[in-house]
C-alpha cells in the first residue's frame, strides 16, 4: 500500500495504523499514550494527524492506513491541537522536576542526587556526583554561602538539610578512606591551553579541560597553587592539608603546572601565543585589595586584608600589639579578624558603617568571631588615621541610616559631630578587591585587554572571550569578588566554550528553564505537600570550644561523622524528579515551547505516595493517566482505573494497585510517560551530568537479554531494555532490571589476600605478593607432583574468552585436562 | 549435555528464543521456566495466547506455568526417564512415529523401540505416580503436532540418571520428527549466563575449545600446533572427581575462577572437606564467597559491567559483553589475572616483569578481548565467522563458518553432525537414594524467581532482598497437617548428609510426600542435604532427589 506522509511516499502492509506507518518510516508522531499493540481507551489525543479529504484531523493510533492516504504530521494547526492536550494535562500534574537545591545553586550541582548517595552510603559515587560539576569539594564544602539550603524545602517542616555538611561530609571521608577516584578523561586531543593563575576559577578551568583531553599548563604566580583557597582561607577555614590533598586530586588527571612564574613579568600573552597554545584563559582572580581612601591610608601598621592574610596563611610571624581594628563588614574582613585573636592580639574589633544585621558577611561567621571574642562596632565610619608617638589613632565617625532611596535602600549617613577616636597598634581593611591597579602591564596585548569601569577584565558573558583572539576570562578577574562557587561555574562554562571553539564543535546545550514545581516559593507550597513527613532536627555539626580553638589556627568545625551524615541525608525529601531523564510529559511540553506560567501546572497533592511494592514507587500526583503501565504490563499486573473525569477529559480518582500476579519485572516504570512510577534504588536524579549507554548482556540466566546499562561517571544509574532488540525485546526479569546493586556492594574484593600458613588467616597484600605466591606454589607443585596435580573450576559466570584462557592455561601452560566448570551437563 | 553430544553430536538448544511463537505443542520438563528463565516463560505464554500453543508441564510441583498448560504431568522427582518412556511407547504403539523422517536421518531405531516395548502407560503410573491417561494424552499431543518442542533445564539433568533422561528426551524428539525444524526441538536452557561460552570453549575434561576431543590424535595435534606446545591426551577429571582428588590428596593445586563449589555443590560438607584439605586453593572472585573464605590466596576480580568480552546465551547466540564501569580499586578482569600468574610462572624471566602490577586504574581495552575471540574463532570453525566487529550489529548464533554466513537459528536442517541421529535404548533406573521409613520425603531442590544461584550477587541487591521472601521449605498441606506443621513454622530438614532449619510453606503447588527447597541461601543451605551420587557418563550430582525427614523445630 501507498500512502505519502509529509510528502514523503512510503509502502507499507495494509492493515495498520497510521502511526506504526510513520514509525517504519522513522517519521515522529508525538504520542504519550501508545504502546506497541495496545491501545489506551483514554488516548491522548496527540498523536493528531491531517488526512486530506477528512475535515477534521484524527488520531494516528486507531487510523488504519488506506491506499493513495496523504497524510501531515506537523501543521500548525496540529500544533495547536497538542499544545492545548499538553498544557491541559500539565495543568494537574504535581511535582518538580529539579529540586529547589539544584535549581538555586549556582553550581547546578546535582545536590539531591549526591544526598541520596549519602543516604545510601555510597561516597564514592557521592563525591564523583560533586566533581562533575565542581572540582572543590573540599573546600567549598567548608566555606560555601550554601544557596542551596536557603531553598531547602525541609525548612517547611522544620530546618534545612545541612547539604554543604554532607558535601565536606563526602570529601573528607573519601580523603580519608583513601578513595582513588579515578576520574575519568578522555582522550588526548592534541591541543595546548595555557591558565593563568592557579586559584578556584584557574584551576577549574584546568580540570574540566583536562577532562576533555586538552593538554593543560597552569601558570601561577605564587610559589604554590590555590590562589585565594590558599592565601585568603586562614587554616582554621581551609586546613592546608586538606587543600594540598584536594589540588592533588585534580593534578592527577595530568595537568602542568609552572608556580612561581608571573604574567606580565615573566612571560607575556605573546610568549604563550608564540608557544603553540590554542587558548588562553586568564583567570588570575581579584589578588589586590582595594585601597583604603582616607588620610593615613599608607601608615606602617596600616594593611589591606589580602596582605595581611598572605602573612598570616604563610606563617609570617608578625606582632600586631594588642589592639587591632578591622574596616569592612565583608566576609573576609571577618576572616581577618578572627585571624588577629589567633595572632596574639587581645582587642579585636569590626568597624562598619551600617547596622550588623546588614553586614555583608555570613551571619554564621559573624557569630563565629564574636563567639571567639571580635567585637563589632557597627553604624561607625572611618575618618583618618594618624601615627602619633606610639601605636596608631583612628578617627570614626557615627553613622544614622538616611531616608530610604528610590529602591527603599536606606543608606548611612555621618552624624554631624559625632567624631571619636580609638587607640591602637593595627589597621586592616577590607573594602573589596580588584584584579589590577591600572590595568595589565608586560606587553602590547596585556595592554589592550579591555577592561571593565571596575577595572576586571570585560569578557563575553555568553563565550568568556576577552576582546583578544583567543583569550578568555573567567572567575573573580571578571567578575570582582565573588564565593568560591561562583568562580568555579564561571570557570567550568569557559572551559566548555573553549573546548567548543578549539575543537570546532557545537557547545553542549545550556540547561533549559523547563521546570514543574511545587512551589516557587515557600509560600507557594501548600503545606498538605509534606503531611505524614516525621520531624527530624537537622544535625549539628561537632565544633571546638572557642576557649582552645583561639590559642591554636587548626579547623573548628570538624565535620560530621559516617552516621550523622547518613542521618541528615535521610532527612532529604528528594523534592526532584527521579525521571528526569525520561519524562515523556516533559520532553513533549519543551518540544511544543509550553510555557508553564503561562498554561499552569498541579498546585497540590491529591494522592498519597505508595511505596508499598519492594521495588517500585508510586505518586498519583503525576500521573496523567496514559496507561502504559498496565498496557506494557505482560502479567495483567496492575490494576489501574479512575473514578471517573473531569470536564477537560482527564482522569480523577486515580487508583493504581499491583496484584498477585506482579512479577516485579519493572517494565511499567520504563514504560511510565511522567514520573508517577519510580524505580525505588534509583534515587539519584539524573540531571545535567552525562549519561552514557552501555548496551551489554544480563549475566543472569541464560536467555542472554540485552540490557542498557546507563552510567553517569563509574556509577550505575539504571538498568532499561531497548524494545527493539533480541532476543528480549525491552523485556527484562526482576534481576536484570534491579539486581545489579551488587556491583558497588561494599562486600566487593578489592585488594588480594594471602592465607600464609594453613589455619592461619587470610591477609591483604600486594597484587605483585599474590601473583608471586601462586606462581611459587605453582611452579614447585608442578615440579614436585605433575602436571596432574592440577585442577581448574572455570565459571559459567564468566566471559567466553576468560574460559578459554583459563583451560588454555592448565592445558598448555601446566599440562593436564583436568578443568571443569559448574553447569557443564 | 554428554547425552546430546552422543546422539546428535553436538550439545546445546537445538532452536532459538524466537521461534517459540510458532510452536505449536511443547513439553517442559524440569523446568520452572517462569521463574528461572522469566523472559522465555513469558514467550511461552504469549505463543500459548498468541498461537493457541499447546504445554504440557511435567514437573513434580504445580509450578506457575502450570497455569498456561493444557497438561500437567506431576511425576515424582527421579522418575522422568520413566516417564518419557511410556510416551515412546504410545508415540510407537498408536502408529505417530514420523516414519519418513526415522528412515531417512536415524538410526537405531529398533533399539529404541525394544527398551520401550514394556513401558506403558500403566507400568508408567506406578513408577511416576502421572495417571496413565494423562501420559498417553501428552504423547499424543506432543507427537500429533506439527511442530513441537521439548524445554528442560537441571530438572531433567541433575540426576544419577540425567544422561539417560536427556537421551530418553531425545528419542522422543527423534521419532516424531522434531529435530532440525522451526518452533520444534530439542532445547535444554541455560541456567546461567554463559553456561553455552564456558562450555563452547572446553572448560571440560574431555574436550578441547569447539567441542574436540583431547583423545582425538588429528585434534589434539591441531591444538599442538596452534597453542606451540605439547598437549595431554587423557582425559581430565570431572568437577565431582575432583572433589574426592583433593580428599585423597592426588590434586594438590586447585584454582577456582568465579565459582563458588563450597555453596553449589550437592553435599556441602563434602565440598567443603575437599576444598578445606586441597594444599593449595586459589580462588578468584568478586565477592569473599563460602569458597574463598577457605582459599589459600583469593584474588579480586571484575564483574560482568567492568569487562569486555562475550557471553554466549541458550540458543547460542554470541552477544557482546561490554564495559561500563571500572571495576573497584584493585579488583581485576579474569584475563588479567591469568595472563599474569601465567607470565609469573616461569621463573627464569620473573625479572622482566613490571614490579607494579597495578590492575584497575584504567578501562580494558576492547582489543584485549578481541583478541583472544579472534584466537577462539581461529581454533573453532563454528564460529569463524564471528568477530568483534559483526557483534557490533547484534548478536550472532553458531554455527556462523564464515564472514557472509547469517548465524543458525535452527540446528540439523541439513543433517546432523555425527550423520544420522541415533536413538538410544534406555533402561529406567530409579534415583540413588529413596525414601525410607526414616528418612521418609523426597527433597527435590531449584531456583525462585528473586534469587539466583548462591545469591551471592542477588542476596547484596536491596531491591531484590526486600520482593524475596526468603528461605522455605514447600510441603503439601496433608503432610503439613500430619506432622502438624503450620504455614510459616519453622521445621528441621535432615537428610544423611546434613540438617538445615527453615520455615515451611504449605502448599498444594507441591505433592505429598515431597518437599522443595530453593538453594540460593546460606543460611539453610539446601546442598548440605543433598546427595553428590553421580550420573555414571557425565558425572553431575544428582542434587535434584534425596531422602529428608521434616520435623517441625521446637
Amino acid at each position: 500500500m501507498k500512502i505519502t506522509i509529509n510528502g514523503m511516499e512510503i509502502t507499507a502492509h495494509a492493515g495498520i495504523t497510521i502511526l506504526q506507518a510513520a514509525e517504519q518510516a522513522e517519521i515522529y508522531i508525538p504520542t504519550l499514550c501508545h504502546v506497541r499493540g495496545r491501545d489506551a481507551d483514554q488516548a491522548c489525543g496527540l498523536c493528531v494527524v491531517e488526512v486530506e479529504g477528512n475535515e477534521t484531523p484524527v488520531r494516528s493510533c486507531d487510523t488504519k492506513i488506506q491506499e493513495g492516504m496523504h497524510i501531515r504530521t506537523d501543521s500548525e494547526v496540529l500544533k495547536g491541537l497538542r499544545n492545548e492536550r499538553l498544557a491541559i494535562l500539565a495543568e494537574t500534574h504535581f511535582g518538580d522536576c529539579k529540586a529547589p537545591c539544584n535549581l538555586t545553586c549556582p553550581g547546578q550541582i546535582n545536590v539531591q542526587g549526591y544526598i541520596a548517595h549519602v543516604a545510601k552510603g555510597q561516597y564514592e559515587e557521592g563525591l564523583r556526583l560533586v566533581m562533575e560539576r565542581n572540582p572543590f569539594p573540599f573546600s567549598v564544602g567548608r566555606v560555601c554561602p550554601r544557596f542551596c539550603e536557603t531553598k531547602c524545602r525541609r525548612m517547611l517542616v522544620e530546618e534545612p538539610i545541612a547539604i554543604n555538611h554532607l558535601k565536606r561530609f563526602l570529601a573528607d571521608w573519601c580523603m580519608a578512606n583513601k578513595i582513588d577516584l579515578r576520574i575519568p578523561k578522555e582522550s588526548n586531543t592534541g591541543k595546548k591551553v595555557a591558565v593563568i593563575g592557579g586559584g578556584p576559577s584557574g584551576l577549574t578551568g584546568a580540570y574540566f579541560l583536562a577532562r576533555k583531553g586538552h593538554n593543560v599548563t597552569v601558570y601561577e604566580a605564587a610559589p604554590q597553587l590555590g590562589g585565594m583557597l590558599r592565601y585568603g582561607f586562614p587554616e582554621f577555614k581551609i586546613p592546608k592539608a586538606v587543600l594540598d590533598y584536594e589540588i592533588n586530586t585534580l593534578l592527577q588527571l595530568g595537568i602542568t603546572v609552572q608556580t612561581g612564574r608571573k604574567w606580565g613579568v615573566d612571560y607575556t600573552l605573546q610568549d604563550l601565543k608564540d608557544s603553540g597554545f590554542d587558548a588562553i584563559l586568564i583567570a588570575i582572580g581579584n589578588p589586590l585589595d582595594k585601597p583604603l581612601a582616607i588620610p593615613g591610608g599608607d601608615l606602617t601598621g596600616v594593611m589591606g586584608a589580602s596582605g595581611f592574610l598572605k602573612k598570616f596563611t604563610t606563617g609570617e610571624d608578625v606582632d600586631y600589639g594588642k589592639q587591632a581594628v578591622v574596616l569592612g563588614g565583608n566576609n573576609v574582613a571577618v576572616e581577618t579578624a578572627r585571624a588577629l585573636v589567633r595572632s596574639g592580639v587581645d582587642e579585636v574589633t569590626i568597624i562598619v558603617p551600617r547596622p550588623k544585621e546588614e553586614m555583608p558577611a555570613h551571619e554564621r561567621n559573624v557569630a563565629d568571631a564574636e563567639r571567639e571574642g571580635v567585637k563589632i562596632m557597627d553604624m561607625a565610619s572611618p575618618v583618618a588615621i594618624t601615627a602619633p608617638d606610639s601605636g596608631l589613632d583612628i578617627e570614626l565617625i557615627r553613622m544614622e541610616l538616611g531616608e530610604p532611596d528610590k529602591r527603599g535602600k536606606r543608606n548611612p549617613v555621618e552624624i554631624p559631630d559625632s567624631n571619636m577616636h580609638l587607640q591602637i597598634d593595627t589597621v586592616v581593611y577590607s573594602m573589596g578587591k580588584m584584579a589590577a591597579k591600572d590595568g595589565f602591564t608586560g606587553g602590547t596585548l596585556e595592554e589592550s585587554l579591555e577592561l571593565t569601569p571596575a577595572g576586571n577584565i570585560k569578557a563575553d558573558p555568553r563565550t568568556f572571550l576577552t576582546n583578544l583572539d583567543g583569550v578568555y576570562a573567567a572567575g573573580d578577574v571578571t567578575s570582582g569578588p565573588r564565593s568560591v562557587i561562583q568562580a568555579v561555574v564561571g570557570a567550568r562554562r569557559s572551559a566548555e566554550n573553549i573546548h567548543a571553539q578549539i575543537m570546532g564543535v557545537e557547545k553542549e546545550a545550556g540547561e533549559g528553564r523547563f521546570n514543574f514545581s511545587r512551589g516557587k516559593s515557600f509560600k507557594n507550597v501548600v503545606p498538605e505537600t509534606f503531611t505524614g513527613v516525621s520531624s527530624a532536627p537537622r544535625g549539628k555539626m561537632a565544633e571546638r570550644q572557642p576557649e582552645s580553638l583561639i590559642r591554636d589556627f587548626e579547623e573548628v568545625k570538624l565535620g560530621f561523622d559516617e552516621e550523622a551524615a547518613r542521618k541528615e541525608a535521610e532527612r532529604c525529601l528528594s523534592c526532584g524528579c527521579t525521571a528526569f531523564d525520561r519524562c515523556d510529559l516533559k520532553r513533549l511540553s519543551i518540544a511544543n515551547d509550553i510555557n508553564l506560567n503561562k498554561t499552569g501546572m498541579g498546585t497540590k497533592p491529591l494522592y498519597e505516595k505508595d511505596t508499598s511494592h519492594p521495588a517500585i514507587t508510586v505518586d498519583l500526583n503525576k500521573c496523567i493517566f496514559c496507561q502504559r503501565c498496565m498496557n506494557s504490563c505482560e502479567y495483567e499486573a496492575l490494576d489501574l482505573s479512575s473514578a471517573g473525569f473531569d470536564e477537560k477529559n482527564r482522569a480523577v480518582g486515580i487508583t493504581l494497585k499491583f496484584n498477585e500476579k506482579c512479577v516485579s519485572c519493572g517494565k511499567c516504570v520504563d514504560n511510565c510517560s511522567t514520573g508517577a512510577l519510580n524505580k525505588k534504588e534509583q534515587i539519584v536524579p539524573m540531571v545535567n551530568e552525562v549519561i552514557e549507554r552501555v548496551r551489554t548482556t544480563c549475566p543472569y540466566c541464560g536467555t542472554g537479554c540485552q540490557l542498557d546499562l546507563k552510567v553517569k561517571g563509574n556509577t550505575l544509574m539504571e538498568v532499561t531494555a531497548d524494545p527493539e532488540l533480541l532476543p528480549n525485546y525491552g523485556d527484562l526479569c526482576v534481576k536484570g532490571r534491579f539486581g545489579h546493586a551488587f556491583l558497588s556492594h561494599p562486600d566487593r574484593l578489592t585488594t588480594p589476600q594471602v592465607r600464609r600458613q594453613k589455619g592461619g588467616v587470610l591477609e591483604p597484600v600486594s597484587w605483585n605478593e599474590a601473583l608471586d605466591f601462586v606462581a611459587e606454589n605453582f611452579r614447585s607443585i608442578l615440579a614436585d607432583k605433575g602436571p596432574d596435580a592440577f585442577a581448574g573450576l572455570s565459571s559459567a559466570r564468566c566471559t567466553t574468552e576468560e574460559n578459554y584462557v583459563f583451560q588454555k592455561f592448565f592445558r598448555q601452560r601446566i599440562g593436564t585436562n583436568n578443568v571443569d566448570h559448574c553447569a557443564r551437563y | 549435555m554428554t547425552g546430546l553430544v552422543t546422539v546428535l553430536g553436538s550439545g546445546a538448544m537445538s532452536n532459538d528464543i524466537a521461534g517459540i511463537a510458532g510452536i505449536d505443542a511443547m513439553l517442559v520438563i524440569g523446568s520452572n521456566t517462569t521463574e528461572t528463565h522469566p523472559v522465555i516463560g513469558l514467550r511461552m505464554k504469549q505463543a500459548v495466547q498468541n498461537h493457541g500453543t499447546k504445554i504440557i508441564v511435567a514437573d513434580p510441583r504445580r509450578i506457575n506455568l502450570t497455569d498456561q498448560a493444557c497438561l500437567w504431568l506431576s511425576q515424582k522427582p527421579g522418575t522422568d526417564g520413566a516417564l518419557i518412556n511410556a510416551m515412546c511407547h504410545v508415540i510407537i504403539r498408536d502408529n505417530l512415529v514420523d516414519q519418513e523422517y526415522v528412515g531417512e536421518r536415524t538410526e537405531n531405531f529398533e533399539a529404541c523401540e525394544d527398551a520401550v516395548a514394556d513401558c506403558t502407560p500403566e507400568w508408567a503410573e506406578k513408577i511416576t505416580g502421572v495417571p496413565a491417561a494423562d501420559i498417553e494424552e501428552a504423547a499424543k499431543i506432543y507427537a500429533k503436532a506439527e511442530r513441537a518442542a521439548i524445554f528442560y533445564t537441571m530438572g531433567i539433568t541433575q540426576h544419577t540418571s540425567g544422561t539417560d533422561n536427556v537421551k530418553s528426551l531425545a528419542n522422543l524428539a527423534l521419532m516424531t520428527g522434531n529435530l532440525g525444524k522451526s518452533s520444534a526441538g530439542l532445547n535444554p536452557l541455560r541456567g546461567q549466563n554463559n553456561v553455552q561460552g564456558a562450555s563452547d570453549m572446553a572448560c571440560a575434561p574431555t574436550v578441547f575449545p569447539g567441542y574436540q576431543r583431547v583423545d582425538n590424535d588429528t585434534v589434539r595435534m591441531r591444538f599442538e600446533e596452534l597453542w606451540g606446545c605439547n598437549l595431554s591426551g587423557k582425559p581430565g577429571l570431572t568437577a565431582t572427581e575432583m572433589s574426592r582428588a583433593m580428599i585423597d590428596g592426588s590434586i594438590e593445586a586447585m584454582w577456582v575462577m568465579g565459582e563458588n563449589p563450597v555453596m553449589s555443590d550437592p553435599n556441602m560438607c563434602h565440598a567443603r572437606e575437599a576444598f578445606s584439605k586441597v594444599k593449595f586453593l586459589v580462588v578468584q572472585d568478586i565477592f569473599l564467597t563460602e569458597t574463598a573464605e577457605i582459599a589459600d590466596v583469593v584474588l579480586p576480580a571484575a564483574a560482568y559491567a567492568e569487562k569486555e568480552g562475550t557471553f554466549t546465551n541458550t540458543e547460542r547466540r554470541v552477544q557482546r559483553v561490554r564495559q561500563a564501569l571500572l571495576p573497584p580499586k584493585d579488583a581485576c578482569n579474569d584475563l588479567v589475572i591469568i595472563q599474569a600468574v601465567s607470565e609469573r610462572m616461569n621463573s627464569d624471566k620473573k625479572t622482566t616483569f613490571p614490579s607494579d602490577f597495578q590492575p584497575g586504574s584504567a578501562r580494558m581495552e576492547v582489543a584485549e578481548a578481541e583478541e583472544i575471540f579472534n584466537e577462539i574463532a581461529g581454533a573453532w570453525p563454528a564460529i569463524a565467522g564471528i568477530n568483534y566487529k559483526r557483534l557490533e550489529e547484534g548478536g550472532i548464533q553458531w554455527p556462523c563458518p564464515d564472514e557472509d554466513h547469517p548465524g543458525t537459528p535452527v540446528l540439523f536442517e541439513n543433517g546432523f553432525p555425527r550423520g544420522l541421529a541415533s536413538f538410544t535404548p534406555i533402561t529406567w533406573r530409579d534415583a540413588e537414594e529413596l525414601p525410607d521409613i526414616e528418612y521418609p520425603f523426597v527433597l527435590t531442590t531449584g531456583r525462585v524467581l528473586y534469587q539466583y544461584h548462591t545469591g551471592t550477587m542477588t542476596r547484596r541487591s536491596q531491591v531484590i532482598e526486600s520482593a524475596d521472601r526468603g528461605p522455605i521449605i514447600e510441603i503439601n498441606p496433608d503432610d503439613a497437617s500430619r506432622l502438624q506443621i503450620k504455614d510459616g513454622d519453622r521445621v528441621n530438614v535432615a537428610s544423611r548428609r546434613g540438617t538445615i532449619s527453615l520455615p515451611a510453606l504449605v502448599t498444594d503447588r507441591i505433592n505429598p510426600g515431597i518437599t522443595f527447597i530453593p538453594f540460593h541461601y546460606k543460611e539453610a543451605a539446601a546442598n548440605l542435604l543433598t546427595n553428590d551420587a553421580c550420573d555414571p557418563e557425565c558425572k553431575i550430582p544428582e542434587a535434584k532427589v534425596c531422602a529428608v525427614k521434616v520435623e517441625k523445630a521446637i
